[in-house]
This record gives C-alpha cells, structure tokens and sequence, in this order.
C-alpha cells in the first residue's frame, strides 16, 4: 500500500533502483535486481527499465560465467549470479499476461548474447548457467503465449545467425513449430537450428514431418509451382550438409519414395536436371548422400536399378565408391555401419532378391564382412544355412574369397595369426551355422505348422550338410579357384568335433513323429548328409594337421552310432550305402589311429551284441536271465503245468518238477521249432555288413591281425562273466567237470545264441593267431561238447538235442581248423564227425581235441611270422604225436566201409613224411 | 535569455540533470501574467525536445535512439518529482500539457502512459489530476488517450492484479482521472457490432463498480471541478462517463452468462529445476461477485450517480441523448437473431432484463433532468425496441410531457 502523502516522488524503491543503475556496476546487483523484481509487481509499467536491466546483468553474468577466473571472486557468491538465479524463477513465474513481454525481451537477450559471444563455441555457451536460466525463461514464456505471437517469436529468433543453437533448444517445446520454419531459411542457417534440435528426440518427429511436407509439397502436380521444384535439390543440399537432415529424410524411405512417388520424381527430374539450381545435385553428390545413409535406401536403390538407368548407374558408381573408401581404415561409411546393424535385411535380399540385387549385396556385403569380422562369420553361418540354390553358394564363396582378398597382409612376426584369422572366422561361421541349424530343429520341433510339410522339407541340419557338401564338392574338384586354400575343408576339419556330435545326436534320435509339426521329418537323410559331410573331408592328417584324440573318438562313436542305425534303414539301397560310407569312414580313421580302432571295434562288437542284437538275430544269452526278461505265459510255469495233469503230480516236492512226456490223445510233445533250438544263422544281410564294418576297421598291413587280436580279447570279455579262467590253456578235462562246468555252459550259450559273436570269431580264426586269444571261448565248447554228447550217449540219435550239439560240434572244429589250431589229421575231424555216433564223438574229443589242446596251448608263440608279414602254423613241423591221433585211427579204420575215403588224407602222407 | 543561451547553460547537465533544469527553465518561459508569445513556446519545444525527451541533438536533428528504458524511467522520475513539487495547480498544468499536449510523438505518448500508469500505481494525485487535465483536454475517445487508458489498464488489470485495495482509493485522491479514465474504458468495451463483444475484465468491472458505488459524485466530478487550464486554453467538453455506463449495464444481460464464473484454471507452467513449489494464492476478502451480479451492481450505482447528476442551475450535462440512442441498434440486432432462431421475444429473460434496465436508466436519468441533446429522437428511437411494459411506459409518460 503506498501511502498517497508522500508526494515527493513515485517510491522509495524506485529512486533507489534509478539510482542503483545509474551507477553501471554491478557490486549491488543482488539488492537491485531484488528491488527491481518488486517493481514489476507494483510499477508494471517500468517493466521496461526493469526488464533492460536484468538484461544487463544477465550480460554481465554471462561474461562472469564464462570466464569466472577474470573476475577473481567465487562463482557462488558473484552478485550477477547470484541475481540471475533470482530472475529466473520469478520471471517464470509472471504469468499468462506477462509472457508477450517477456518471452520477446528473452528472445532479443538470447539473441544479443549469442551475438556477442559469437566466437564462443555454442557448448560453451549453452552450458552456463545464465544462458541455461535463460532458455528455460524463455521456453516457459513461449508456451504460454498464443501460437501467433509464438511464432512471431521464433522467426524472430530464426533471423539471427548467431543463435540457432538457441533455437534449438527453445525449440524444442515447439518442434512442430519451428522445423517447417527453419527450413525456409538458407541450408546453412537450417542446419546449425536442425542439428541443435535435433538433440531433443521428440522433435525429430517433427522435423521429419517438416520435411516430408515440404518434399510432398514439391511434386504435387500443381503447374504453376515450378517454382517449387527447386525445393528438391534444396533439400538434397541441406541432407548433404546435416546429418540430421538426411537421418530425417530417409527415416521409413520406402513410405515416403512409393512407387507413384517415384514416377512423379523421375518426371520431374527430367524436365528440371538442366535447371540452374540443380546443378549441386548431380550423381557424385548423390552418391556421397548414399555413402551416409542406411541400407534401406541402398534397397530402394537396388529396387529401382532394375528399371531405371540411371539407378542402375548410381549403384554402379555408389559400388565403386564404396569399395574405394573402405581402402581407407580411418573413414566409416555410414552406409556400410548400417548395412551391418541391418545385415538381416540385407541377407535375407542376398538369398530371395534377383540377380542384380544379389550380386550388389555381395559386394556390399563382402565390405561389410571386411570391416566387421563378427558380421563376416555369421553371414558364413547365414548362408551355410539358408541357401538353397547353387547361385547363393556361389555368392558364398564370392563373399569368402572377396573379403579374404581385400585382406592387406601385414608383414608382421605374427604372419601365421594373420593369414590364420579368415580361416579361423570361416571355422567359426561353419561352427556357428551347425549349432545353429541344430538349434533351430530343436526348437521347430515343438510347434505346429499350419500346413502339410512341403514334399521336399528337410531339417535344418539336412540343408546345412547339403550345403556343406556341395561347397566341399567344389573344393576337392580343385576346379574353383577361389576354393583353391580348402578353406571350407579345412573348417569342417576343425570343426569334426561338432560335426562328429551332430551325427551322433541325430543318429541316435528317437522321436515320436507328431504330425503337423517338424518332427515329421525322418532323422535318417539328415544322418545320410553329415556322414557325407565327414566322408568329403580330410581326417588323415596328410593335407592338414591330423584330429585330435578326443575328435577322434567323438567321430568315431558317431559313426558306430550311424551304422547301426543304417543297418535299421528299410531301404535297401541307402542301407547299403550309409553302411558302406560308415565303413568307409571306420576305415579312414582307423587307418591312422590305433586308439580309433580300438574304439570303434570295441562300440561295434558291444553295441552288436548286446544292444542291437535283435537285428542280428541274435537270441538273449541266458533265457531267464534278468537282462532279457521274458513274457512268460502261464502255461509256461511250472505250477501251472502240473496242475494240468490232475492228482498224480499231487506229491511232496512235486512243484519243482515236471512229468510230461504229451498230451494223451495228441500224440508226443512237440518240438519247439525248427531254428535248432534258437541258434541263428551266421550268414544274415545285417551280420555280414557288421562283419564289413569290423573289417574295415583293421584295414592295412599288420591291422588285420592286430584288429582281430583285440576283437578276439573283446569276444573273451564281452562273452565271459568274470575274468578268472580266462587265460589261453586248457586245463584237464576233469577240472572243467568239477570246477568251471557252469561257466563253461554260460559261454557257450552266449557265443551260441549270438550270431555276431560266431562270425566274429569265425573271422578272427582266419587271422591268425588272433584266435588263440579266444581259447577260453574254445574251450568252454569243447568242455560242454563232451559232457553233453557223453549225456546223450543213450538217447535217441535223432533227438534235437544232439543235432544241436552236433551242429555247435562242427563249428567248434571248423573254427579251430580254420584257426591251425587244429594241425593236419586233427583238422579233419570235422568230416568226420557227423558220421560217428555220440560214444565215438566222446572218445574223439577228448583224445584228440581236448587233450591236444592242453598239451599244445593255443598261444601266439606257436604261429610263426613269415617274411609277407603273415602268421602261420607250418604243418610239417607241427604233426601232432600219434598219442592224440590214435583214436582217430582206430575209430577210422573201424568204419572204414563209411569213411575209408579219409584214411589216406588223414593218415598216409602223414605216414610218407614220418 | 536567448535560446542559444539557455542551451548552453543546460548543455553543462548530464541527461538526467539536464532535463530537471530545462523543466525549471520552461516553467520560467511559459508561466506569466499572460498567454506565451509563439517564439517563447518555440524555445520551450526545442528545449523540450532537446534536453527531456531528448529526440533532438544540439543541431536540432532527430537522434535515433532517443532513450533507453532506463532512462526513460529516470525522465518518469524527475517529471512526477517535478509535478508533485509543484505548488500551482495552472503552472502544474501548463507545463505537462506543453510537455505532452502535442501529441504526435508515439515516443512521448508511451513515456506518458507510463508515467500514468506509474502515478496509478503510487497513488500520486499531482500526477494523476495532471493526467486527468490531459485525458480532458484530448478528449476521452480520441485514440491517443484510449491508448494511454489501454495500457494503464493492461499495467493494472492484466499484469499487476494484486493491487485492487489501492486502486479503490484512486477514486478519492484523483477523482477526474478516473471520472475521464472510466469515460475513456466504456469506449473500449461492448462496442463493436458484429462478432463476439470484447467485454471487459472482471476485475476492471470489480474496480468500476466499487469506485462508481462508493462515490456517487464520482462521475460528475470531473465537470464539477472544472479544471485549472493554462492561460488562454480553451477548456474541451468534458464528458461523463454515465451514457458509457448505462450502455455496459444495459447491454452486460445479453453477453453475460448467469453461470457462476468457474475458477480460472491453473495457469500451465514448465517445470524449472530447483524451483521451489510456492503455492501463492490471494486470499478474497470477501466472496468476489458474480460478474452479471456486478453490472446489476454497477447498474444501481449508476442510477444513483445519476440522481447525483442533477444540477441546480443551467442546462443539463450529465447524458447525451445520443450517446443513450446509440445503444439501440446493439439491442435490436439482438433481438433480430432472437427472432432468426425462433424465439418469442416476450420470453427471453435477457432481453427483457436489459430493457428493464434501459427503461430504468431513461427514467431516473429523464426525471432528474440529466439528458441533454434531442430527447424526442432518443424517444421515438427507443420505440423501435422491442416490447417492454416499463419501457412503454416510460416513453409514453415522456412524449406527453415534451
């Protein structure tokens, strides 16, 4: 309330704050600004002199700021500071109806300021704290005025060069505002207040929406805006000076360049190129534009080439260009950073675009993979996976050869790391696209799919191998140049672990075949492709350094795994097949490795005998053995079996024994099949391929013996319960009776009903003296030979039971003929033995078989090594004495009328050498 | 003294001291037994011109920047030091009209409505009843005192609204400035015929009413103390604000909203950092008014003014004929679209009540002999309008009588 007496003057306040002015420093500006912002409130109409001076303590803080160490005081405690901050609030917090007076009177300081400190680096400047309460003064006034005075305001601002940074910033609570009105002004000017706006994300919107309007609004079919026309080249002048600009510009190009769009340009374009403003614009500036903007133009670009000549000409160039600034390490392309952020797009092109585009993007991408190493090896393992056609591959070794030899070499000591990296990234894109592809089966797996599979859907993996192949294909032809280094042999080389582990997991995949999904698809062609896959490459070591152990075993297994599962395969012919290429990859890794050997025939012969035994044929060992539960029927059971024959079994104990001989009225009990009682035959499709694979397993010189050497031992040790008695000689004939009799009966029931077994050691005999080691296998047949035929010495002749025994008779001594373990009379005890009666047959092997036997152990050392290499038994210096072959005699020239036909074999040349 | 004498004496000043002396050294050329001589109000000028407004330099071309606001507010200061100090109310009036009479300078004109608005703002009567001579002397509707009244008024409606208590004492310190200044509003407002009515803000109508209210003679007082001219000057008209008044209340029913005013909405505000939340809000003294039941306020007060109005002797001059007439079309044009839209003009509350009003206003101010200018025109004018019993009534008894 001022007090209408006092005449003298206005106000106190008023004089001091003319006084304090006039003064012109600013000691008291705290105090000055204090009373100045009271007269505001009470003197509105001095806002004028009130406003001029907070102008100039703003000024003077902006000096003070700005160099504080001038003015020797404290920052905190300087009174333009100190009055600045007390403005700030208080000027924003004026009002609705002060802000037509206070944001031009803002607008004018900024100006005056960014003016003065022109030579000020706009950082500098911005970040001080006067020039910060400022902009917010203004910015806050500016959005209370209405929109005229608003953008009376901005143009106000947009004329001074000096502060578009100011622009910028104040700007920003006006984006929609101030981006159509910035690009009226020159490029340079539209710049500078574009790239200060731009800092503030929100009105990049805007300044995009300015821009396309302006763009939209140059090729409207309006013929009297020619004028206009010149906004386009304008446009392209400004992208090329502002980043901002250009990021604006082509921001969703594909939305804004349609296809109407751009038939509307390519008109306009012809009748104005020869115009005079158009001039900045020709195809080398275009072409710099390109090299800063991202890869969705370069599409655009591509798209359009295909029609367009002169598209076609600047891609060309834009090509060159490129491959040229790559040269230099130092420069990024802008263009090339985006084509690698996006490179999904760009592949996804490489693989569905047509030619043009393809070839372009491999050269695009090739730059891309020279700069980016990681973008280098998953486009490897991109196109490992998803191409389909031999165009793509081709592109694939495009891209690998083109990167490779954009490589400079440098001279360094570490050579070897150098020239080693591209290889070491081909290695790890191979790597990356088989962990992949198996992934993306895995997870395909669980979803349905909509339609019916295609015809010709494969797994990932099954795509991956083909690719893989095809690429080793043209390696080993040596007919691609480009392919000359193995590259890719040598990255599947070092990736066998993986690839040997793929194999194994598909080879071994049991999946129930849910249809509508991917798992329809048959595990076997994806198999049939990895085998391939191991089959092209090298694991001798000759071309590269040999695999390690642990790839060793891992490919080996894998390829066991893959055998068997072959030897499943209906079709006959990739049966054979995928079981000649497992062969042929044992025989290859085994060649080199004894470890490998040693592994493969150890899975072979266990997997043979044990897990797959039922495709052998094979039986279980012990029928009612735990392993090899049966399904017993009740008539099956004993208990039950007695109960059928009424009151007669009723007697103590009866229920562990049976009396049945047959059913009265259906005549005798019948025998159980045909098949000798569970003996299955040797010669079978899937024993010989087993006996194939084991073969060649032990390929070369000394393999074959030193194979069938541990074969041998391994039969020993599958076949065996436990490891006593295992050693080569035969003890006495009584020992078996009272001591290993069981055991005895065990083995030959387990060799006996494993038809690999028999084959096997049919197989071992021929290499001799590998069955010697087998001797505790030989001898637990001869030991239940003979007290089984002594057993049946009273029964009926024609009893199955001794067909059997007479059959396992015939391939006990043929098996020890063919092993010399038998020397020349002995060995024709097998022609002998079906025609002599069990007593004979008792007395024959135990006199001449058994005895021998134990008097000759069965030992490598009787085998001597020839100068071929090969182990024999020479049959002049090993006549068995005539103690073990007497009874042969005897019983021969007993049934001379039968067997007179082998007398002479058997014994006169043994006579004319003795 | 001669002219280039007293320059030279004052060309030994800085501005501000400068222009204090050349106020001294006018009031000695121009205050005399008799009117100035055509070369002394020469002199005065150039010295005006020179060395307070400083729009000249020494060779008497115009100077581009003039002063600078601060400067200015300085000039501000020592003309009101200067008024206040003075003794004679002639001298006083003399000078301000010889500093700011002639007013063709936009410059100057903005210095004076400072200089008002910053009287107002103090409460200085000397200054104000100078400003009040002036408004007179100018003529209340002329377009250089409706600018110095808008921005008096946007200095103390719009941007300092926290000055209402001292305002309502303006009325009693510097009754014919506010007498001239509430002339010069009711130009400003409710005038124009097509499009929306610009009315005024409420707190200007708050003030008006409750200067016009408190103080019936208000309206009179600037025609009951006629003022103190230089010698020689012819005095101008001086015209009541009442016709203006009548004019606001009667046309206020058709504009305003009988709807009670929402509060103004927070006014929206960025956010600065380490700005305090200061809640200010001004506390009302009293529950403020709704705006129509101001004009029926205003209404009242005006009626009573009018009452006031009457004078013992001579003609009347309190209201224009007119002025009063003027107001018809507005109303007319109303009641047009009334009927455009359908509506029976007996019904419309609005309508009715602004011709009530203009009915009562042409009573009192008719019987007590206010009106001055052609009755029987305003009569016959006022027959035009729509019906109204009062309104009927009142013409009727007032035909007869002429």
């Amino acid at each position: 309330m001022n007090n209408p007496t006092k005449t003298s003057s206005l106000s106190s306040d008023l004089n001091n704050f003319i006084y304090g002015v006039s003064r012109r420093n600013f000691q008291n500006a705290a105090e000055l600004t204090k009373i100045g912002i009271s007269l505001l409130k009470t003197f509105p109409a001095a806002r004028d002199a009130v406003l001029e001076y907070f102008a100039m303590v703003f000024h003077d803080s902006v000096n003070v700021a700005i160099n504080p160490a001038d003015y020797e005081v404290d920052p905190n405690s300087n009174a333009s500071l100190e009055a600045v901050s007390m403005i700030g609030p208080e000027l924003c917090g004026l009002g609705e109806s002060w802000a037509p007076f206070i944001a031009p009177w803002c607008i004018k300081l900024i100006m005056d300021i960014a003016t003065d400190k022109a030579n000020l680096p706009n950082a500098t400047l911005q970040s001080i704290d006067p020039v910060r309460v400022l902009l917010d003064i203004t910015t806050q006034n500016l959005m209370l005025l209405n929109s005229d005075e608003r953008a009376k305001c901005i143009d106000m601002m947009l004329g001074c060069r000096a502060c578009s940074w100011a622009v910028g910033w104040v700007g920003r609570a006006e984006p929609e505002l101030v981006a159509p009105r910035a690009l009226a002004l020159g490029a340079d000017a539209a710049r500078a207040v574009l790239a200060h706006l731009a800092n503030h994300p929100p009105a990049l919107l805007h300044v995009r929406a300015a821009l396309v309007d302006l763009f939209q609004d140059a090729i409207k079919e309006d013929p009297k805006s020619d004028k206009k026309r010149d906004v386009i080249p304008y446009l392209l002048n400004l992208a090329s000076k502002s980043d901002i600009v250009l990021k604006a510009l082509i921001q969703d190009i594909e939305n804004t360049l349609t296809d109407t769009v751009m038939d509307r340009l390519s008109a306009i374009c012809a009748m104005h190129r020869h115009s005079g403003s158009w001039e900045g614009v020709g195809p080398a500036s275009l072409v710099t534009l390109l090299l800063r903007s991202d890869v969705h133009c370069f599409l655009l670009l591509l798209k359009h080439a295909q029609k367009n000549v002169f598209c076609r000409q600047l891609l060309e160039y834009l090509l060159q260009k490129l491959e040229n600034e790559v040269m230099y390490p130092d420069r990024t392309v802008p263009l090339l950073i985006s084509a690698g952020e996006e490179i999904n797009i760009v592949r996804e092109k490489l693989l569905v675009g047509n030619q043009l585009e393809q070839y372009s993007i491999a050269r695009i991408l090739i730059l891309v993979c020279y700069n980016q190493p990681s973008e280098f090896i998953s486009t490897i393992a991109y196109l490992l996976q998803y191409s389909r056609t031999d165009t793509t591959l081709a592109l694939l070794v495009r891209i690998i050869s083109g990167t490779i030899t954009m490589h400079t070499p440098n001279d360094s000591a570490d050579i070897n790391m150098d020239t080693e990296r591209y290889q070491n990234f081909i290695k790890t894109g191979v790597e990356y696209a088989l962990r992949d592809s198996m992934l993306a089966d895995e997870q395909i797996k669980k979803y349905f799919i909509v339609d019916e599979l295609a015809g010709d859907q494969k797994t990932y993996m099954h795509y991956y191998s083909l690719n893989v192949i095809k690429l080793l294909r043209w390696e080993n032809s040596n007919r691609v140049s480009a392919l000359r280094t193995r590259s890719i042999c040598r990255a599947v080389e070092a990736n066998l672990y993986r690839i040997g582990g793929a194999l194994q997991r598909y080879a071994s995949l049991l999946q129930p075949r849910a249809s509508s999904t991917m798992a329809v698809l048959p595990e076997m062609p994806t198999c049939h492709a990895l085998a391939q896959i191991l089959d092209r490459v090298d694991m001798s070591g000759t071309k590269s350094p040999p695999p390690s152990v642990e790839v060793i075993l891992k490919v080996v297994q894998a390829v066991v795994k893959y055998f068997f599962r072959c030897l499943h395969e209906e079709d006959i012919f990739e049966k054979i097949c995928g079981v000649q290429t497992a062969s042929r990859l044992l025989r290859k890794l085994c060649l080199h490795s004894k470890l490998a050997r040693a592994v493969a025939l150890r899975d072979l012969l266990e997997t043979a005998m044990f897990r797959e035994d039922k495709i052998f044929g094979s039986k279980a060992v012990i029928p009612n053995l735990l392993a090899t539960p049966k399904e017993w029927s009740n008539d099956d059971l004993l208990m039950y079996m007695n109960q059928k024959h009424g009151p007669i079994t009723q007697l103590t104990q009866s229920h562990t024994s049976v009396f049945h001989a047959g059913i009265i009225g259906t005549g005798v009990r019948k025998q159980s099949g045909q098949d000798l009682d569970g003996i299955p035959p040797i010669l079978t499709t899937n024993n010989e391929l087993l006996m194939g694979a084991l073969m060649s397993c032990m390929d070369g010189n000394s393999g074959v013996v030193e194979g069938a050497t541990s074969v041998s031992l391994l039969l020993v040790e599958l076949v065996s319960p436990d490891v006593m008695y295992n050693g080569l000689p035969w003890p006495d004939e009584d020992f078996t009776k009272q001591v290993s009799i069981e055991r005895e009966l065990y083995m030959r029931g387990a060799v006996e009903r494993c038809a690999v077994a028999r084959a096997a050691l049919r197989r071992v005999a021929l290499a001799r003296p590998a069955l010697c080691l087998s001797s505790a296998l030989l001898r637990a047949s001869a030991a239940t030979l003979l007290h089984r035929l002594r057993a049946h010495l009273d029964r009926h002749t024609q009893s199955p039971e001794l067909s059997r025994e007479l059959s396992a008779l015939t391939e006990l001594l043929s098996t020890m003929t063919l092993g010399q373990l038998l020397p020349h009379p002995l060995s024709h005890m097998l022609e002998l033995a079906p025609e002599l009666t069990a007593s004979e047959l008792v007395q024959v092997l135990r006199d001449c078989l058994w005895n021998y036997t134990r008097d000759h152990v069965p030992s490598p050392a009787l085998f001597t090594c020839d100068s071929t290499g090969l182990h024999w038994r020479d049959p002049s210096t090993c006549k068995p004495p005539t103690v073990y072959t007497d009874t042969l005699r005897i019983i021969l020239q007993k049934k001379i009328a039968t067997l007179g036909h082998m007398y002479p074999i058997m014994f006169l040349n043994l006579e004319k050498d003795s | 003294m001669s002219l280039s004498d007293l320059k030279h004496s004052l060309r030994k000043y800085e501005f501000p001291a400068c222009a204090k002396e050349a106020l001294y050294k006018i009031e000695q050329l121009l205050i005399g037994r008799s009117a100035p001589s055509s070369k002394q109000l020469d002199i005065s000028m150039d010295i005006t011109s020179e060395f307070i407004f400083c729009e000249t330099d020494r060779r008497g071309n115009r100077r581009g920047s003039g002063l600078n606001p601060l400067q200015e507010l300085q000039l501000i200061d020592i003309i009101s030091e200067y008024l206040s100090a003075c003794s004679n109310e002639t001298t006083k009036n003399t000078i301000f009209l010889s500093l700011f009479g002639s007013m063709d300078s936009q410059r100057k004109l903005k210095i004076l409505s400072i200089l008002a608005s910053m009287a107002v703002s103090a409460c200085c009567t000397p200054v104000l009843s100078a400003v009040g001579v002036w408004l007179q002397q100018m003529g209340c509707s002329s377009p250089q005192s409706l600018q110095l009244v808008e921005s008096v008024i946007q200095d103390h409606f719009y941007l300092n609204t926290s000055n209402q208590n001292s305002l309502k004492t303006l009325a009693t310190c510097a009754p014919e400035f506010v007498s001239n200044f509430i002339t010069a509003v009711t130009e400003l407002y409710m005038h124009d015929l097509q499009g929306v009515k610009k009315m005024p803000p409420k707190n200007l109508l708050e003030i008006i009413t409750s200067w016009v209210y408190s103080n019936p003679t208000l309206c009179m007082s600037a025609q009951l103390n006629p003022a103190a001219l230089p010698v020689g000057a012819i005095p101008m008209a001086v015209v009541t604000p009442l016709a203006g008044l009548i004019h606001w209340c009667s046309i206020a029913p058709l504009h305003v909203e009988e709807t009670i005013d929402v509060e103004e909405p927070a006014p929206k505000k960025i956010k600065i950092e380490g700005e305090k939340q200061t809640v200010v809000k001004s506390v009302p003294l009293s529950k403020p008014l709704p705006t129509s039941d101001l004009y029926t306020k205003l209404h009242l007060a005006v009626l009573h003014s009018l009452r006031v109005g009457q004078r013992t002797h001579g003609p009347p001059t309190a209201v224009n004929a007119q002025q009063l007439a003027a107001l018809i079309p507005l109303v007319q044009l109303y009641s047009h679209q009334l009927i455009k839209r359908g509506i029976k003009l007996q019904n419309d509350i609005k309508l009715q009540d602004c011709l009530d009003r203009i009915g009562q206003a042409i009573q009192v101010a008719l019987a007590n002999g206010c009106v001055y200018g052609n009755i029987s025109n305003l009569l016959s004018a006022l027959d035009t309008l729509p019906e109204n019993r009062l309104l009927k009534m009142i013409i009727k008894k007032h035909q007869q009588s002429i």
